[in-house]
């Protein structure tokens, strides 16, 4: 079958996005063919800012228009309080909650050997730093409870308990709302054996 | 639940078939290469997403098809309809209930469940210990949804930590022994919880075991299963003393880049009269043993899981003497729904067919009811 070349380099570089496969790129594709000029040229402009305007929160690594991001400038905020996430997507969700006050750290991925991933290539000697020049009292481990989130939070406890600081985990277990009936059982369990006394 | 029927597509030597089940003893016969084990192989897709000895999927797509399907009718409380769909091109696999697709194979184990017997059970009491582990982790694994994913955890845990030791056989900074500490300490976590789960296991399964077979062989002989845990260990703390070993083997383990320690050096060890099976065991106990652990597999899960097991049988009558085929004939009687591929039904005189069992008779591609 023989496709325009503009159309095919574009399905081509559309279906890179991650969750795109050919068949949709093709339909945004076709879709972008058919938008009004001015709106094609908006879509190129804030996708172009993404590059140009957003850059890293010069203390927490958090995503940023300026030198500092909102929450690092914020006067609202706890100060004494660090959360740790991976990515700036984690800052969003627990953001959207509004049950946290603090300030965030971003490391930026987690421990994997298999992949190259060392503590060099994450953003926690910048985590180290922070303790020493900021009067930080809490520290939140927020990581993904997989298999090298877990082994990350176990490496950064052993690494911050020393400093006299208090070090928590966030729990796992049962998404609010849902049926117990409804959770599958490795999180029920995970909730049994991780129970809270009352 | 039952299985009511299959319907296979482009599967191995199947290009297009279709089989209804009795819900007792269903019995597959024909020649070799008439695709008997195959419809094992694909009623065992259904309940694991997988095939038994985890062949490549794209082998077992029909010579010269891109893909193949399995459709399977389960009958229990509800009718359930399974789909497993491979793409040979693109390889991909979809497993699809009720036309709603699961895509974490933990979802799937279990809710199915499924005991097959099959002459590559020989690997289970005389070959390797991993052979042994991958029985035990499987029956477990059937029984307990936390138990699969805390072993996909620990064998992750191992992966990641091996990849370090290769680097640290390099060099070894400060930095680099802070993370091998963490990844050692989530080795010792999943790796405890796993020894303990095989523990309580192993104490359980022991009396099904000798049910079984008393069942299958006499009362005169005591058959056990040992586990041997951390070079030998009996004692309870199971966390202390590993956690010990390792302290112990840091310096082998960095010599040889290799996790020298843990679960995965589990071995298990079946006797009869105290008398080491692997070591000792003449053929016909070897078959004996295996035909015992998997009835043993079968009511422990029916009776852990509430659900009753699909039985599948591969070709085991014809390597067992008369008298132990006869036993395990009556016994099947109460197992519920069994699959028994025979190649040929009138070499068994003790197999007896009831009015409800399924006789299914394969012949270049066509499915005769007998």
């Amino acid at each position: 079958m023989q496709i325009a070349e503009p159309l095919a380099v574009a399905i081509e570089e559309l279906s890179k996005l991650p969750s795109i496969g050919k068949k949709t790129a093709q339909r945004l594709a076709l879709f972008i063919l058919k938008m009004d000029d001015d709106r094609v040229d908006n879509l190129l402009k804030s996708i172009k800012e993404l590059k140009t305007k957003l850059k890293s929160c010069s203390r927490c690594n958090n995503l940023s228009e300026d030198e500092l991001c909102e929450v690092c400038k914020s006067t609202k905020r706890d100060k004494s309080i660090i959360c740790v996430v991976e990515e700036a997507s984690d800052v969003i969700a627990i953001e959207k909650t509004h049950e946290f006050s603090g300030l965030y750290h971003v490391l930026g991925g987690v421990l994997s050997p298999l992949t190259g991933i060392t503590p060099d290539s994450l953003k926690i000697k910048e985590l180290l730093k922070r303790f020493e020049k900021e009067n930080i009292k809490e520290v939140i481990l927020a990581l993904n409870p997989d298999t090298e989130g877990e082994t990350t939070s176990l490496y950064l406890a052993k690494l911050i308990k020393p400093l006299n600081m208090k070090v928590t985990r966030i729990a796992r277990g049962l998404p609010v709302g849902g049926d117990l009936e409804f959770a599958d059982e490795a999180t029920i369990g995970r909730a049994m054996i991780n129970r809270l006394s009352i | 639940m039952i299985l009511a029927s299959i319907k296979l597509k482009n599967f191995r030597i199947h290009e297009n078939v279709e089989l209804k089940f009795a819900g007792n003893l269903n019995y597959i016969v024909g020649g070799n290469g008439q695709g008997k084990t195959s419809i094992l192989e694909s009623i065992y897709y259904l309940c694991t997403t997988k095939s038994l000895d985890a062949k490549t999927d794209s082998e077992v797509v029909r010579f010269g098809k891109e893909k193949f399907e399995i459709r399977g009718e389960f009958i229990g409380l509800t009718e359930d309809e399974v789909r497993v769909i491979y793409d040979k091109i693109e390889m991909k696999k979809f497993y699809l209930l009720n036309e709603k697709q699961l895509r974490k194979s933990s979802d799937v184990i279990g809710r199915f469940p499924v005991v097959m017997l099959t002459p590559a059970d020989h690997a289970v009491t005389q070959g390797l210990p991993g052979q042994r582990r991958k029985f035990v982790d499987s029956v477990i694994s059937q029984a307990s949804n936390i138990y699969l994913e805390n072993l996909l955890d620990y064998n992750r845990t191992l992966k990641q930590r091996s990849s370090l030791l290769g680097k640290m056989r390099e060099y070894r900074s400060t930095e680099m022994m802070n993370e091998f500490d963490a990844w050692t300490e989530k080795l010792i976590e999943t790796g405890t919880e796993l020894i303990e789960r095989r523990i309580k296991f192993i104490d359980e399964f022991s009396l099904y075991v000798s049910e079984s077979y008393y069942r299958i062989m006499n009362k005169k002989e005591q058959p056990s299963i040992g586990y041997f845990y951390l070079n030998g260990f009996k004692n309870l703390k199971v966390k202390e003393h590993f956690t010990k070993l390792l302290k112990e083997k840091k310096e082998d383990e960095f010599r040889r880049a290799a996790n020298l320690v843990g679960p995965h050096k589990d071995d298990f060890i079946f006797t009869i009269n105290d008398v080491n099976l692997k070591t000792y065991g003449s053929q016909g106990q070897h078959k004996t043993f295996q035909a015992v652990l998997r009835f043993a597999e079968f009511f422990y899960l029916k009776d852990i899981t509430s659900k009753t097991p699909l039985f599948l049988l591969d070709d085991v009558f014809g390597e067992l003497d008369a008298a132990r085929a006869h036993k395990i004939s009556d016994y099947l009687k109460e197992v519920g729904q069994a699959f028994v591929t025979l190649t040929d039904f009138g070499n068994f005189s003790f197999l007896k067919k009831d009015r409800d069992d399924y006789l299914i008779k394969l012949n270049g591609g066509k499915v005769v009811y007998a």
